[in-house]
């Protein structure tokens, strides 16, 4: 008994030390556990509401670069907008634009360099964002909602390495699995398109619209160069159509008709 | 003391919100992050009990990763080294060893001195956060080249810091 004591004196950070580093690498494990979402809610809050303190100030400084775009977005909408008039026939227009709803959201806090990257924009609950929902900027596609508390939310981003995505190349309808190999912030890889594809450097890829969450179709980079792996699939690198460093303004998509598809589909599973 | 306590309190915010809302947003070549807030560990006084030290890189660790999202991950890094430094400080203490009311600065044992004990510390704390980060070691080397870019970019701006911000 006075030996143990004597081991503990002696040792006691050694035990301090597993133990706390038992309970770090239990935090890291347990990355969708419920502790997590409870203690990253409240302090989701916290952080949130200084993130859009600081996000003020440097927004202000790419103002100028901001309305440009914006004003670039408001043409582009206008002269959709104009071609659809011209039709005047509603049976054009696909029915199913009214099935998503868009709600935009400002970028708080967002991270590039990191292999786990992550978004924070300033809506969550209050405003109707909850999970899987799809994001997405002027440019292309941006990532998936995370989490969401009453007032911020945060998206796991096309580069972050958890990141899987079904898309598709738009001229041959032939689709892959897009994800990010940690690298660069401008490009993500695509695999899984077989071998008798014909590609092209700057082919377009858009998302399948497989997943529910985001809607078919949207624009999600283009092809910067492929090669022939051995097992007859391309390895193809994409250069995304979201600069993640520029990225201010997002939408998030809400997908009306998501959950009766989710129930089908288990439905179908069973 | 209780001045010293007080003054190590303040720094440990100074250090956390320095880190997540400023160096965060610092991004050089696209894999250099510089991770400045272990300095709060590298200057704690020499008597700081060892379960002072280590219960100390466990709040600092969780505060930067609360904020940065990745939860755990510097925390077992910065619990690492502040299990760490009392061996560290012990391979490369001076002949007469420590003198007592002195800290681990370069204004008392030179810029020789710290800056061995910050490239080793740093080095460590790098190693364990890179490999959790990537939890692979598919990309051994160059994740390593990473971790070394790092550690000299940290600790070039820890060192700096001791002339302009935690000068004595």
């Amino acid at each position: 008994m006075k030996g143990l004591l004597w081991l503990l004196r002696k040792y006691y950070n050694v035990l301090i030390f597993i133990f706390l580093e038992t309970i770090a690498i239990i935090l890291l494990n347990n990355n969708s556990a419920y502790q997590r979402s409870i203690l990253v809610n409240a302090h989701r809050e916290v952080s949130g509401t200084l993130y859009s303190l600081i996000e003020g100030g440097r927004e202000y400084l790419y103002l100028k670069k901001n309305n440009e775009m914006l004003v670039r977005e408001n043409t582009l909408l206008r002269n959709q907008l104009e071609s659809l008039a011209d039709t005047a026939d509603t049976s054009q227009i696909n029915v199913y634009d009214g099935d998503y709803f868009y709600t935009p959201a400002r970028i708080v806090h967002a991270t590039f360099m990191k292999q786990r990257n992550y978004i924070t924009i300033d809506k969550g609950h209050n405003h109707g964002i909850s999970g899987d929902m799809a994001v997405i900027s002027d440019k292309g596609i941006v990532g998936i909602v995370l989490e969401s508390s009453s007032n911020f939310s945060t998206i796991i981003p096309v580069i972050n390495r958890d990141f899987r995505l079904s898309v598709k190349t738009k001229k041959e309808n032939f689709s892959g699995i897009l994800h990010w190999n940690g690298n660069s912030h401008r490009t993500a890889n695509l695999t899984e398109i077989p071998y008798h594809a014909e590609l092209e450097t700057g082919d377009t890829i858009v998302t399948s619209g497989y997943s529910a969450i985001f809607p078919e179709g949207l624009f999600v980079g283009t092809i910067e160069n492929f090669q022939l792996e051995e097992g007859n699939f391309y390895q193809i690198n994409v250069l995304l159509g979201t600069n993640y460093q520029q990225l201010f303004h997002v939408n998030v998509i809400t997908n009306y008709l998501r959950k009766e598809q989710l129930e089908l589909e288990e439905e179908t599973d069973q | 003391m209780i001045r010293l306590f007080a003054r190590n309190i303040v720094r440990f915010f100074v250090v956390v919100l320095l880190q997540v809302l400023v160096l965060d947003n610092i991004n050089l070549g696209g894999y250099m992050n510089p991770l400045f807030y272990i300095i709060f560990i590298l200057l704690m006084p020499f008597e700081t009990p060892k379960w002072m030290i280590l219960a100390g890189g466990f709040l600092l660790g969780l505060s930067v990763d609360l904020f940065l999202n990745t939860l755990g991950m510097h925390t077992a890094a910065t619990v690492f080294i502040a299990f760490m430094r009392p061996w560290v400080l012990g391979i490369i203490a001076p002949r007469d060893g420590y003198e007592a009311d002195t800290f681990p600065r370069i204004y008392y044992y030179g810029f020789r001195w710290f800056t061995i004990y910050t490239l080793i510390l740093t080095f460590l704390h790098h190693t364990v956060l890179f490999y959790l980060e990537v939890f692979n070691f598919h990309d051994f080397l160059s994740t390593f080249l990473r971790i070394v870019i790092s550690t000299f970019l940290t600790a070039l701006i820890i060192v700096l810091s001791q002339y302009f911000i935690f000068r004595k």
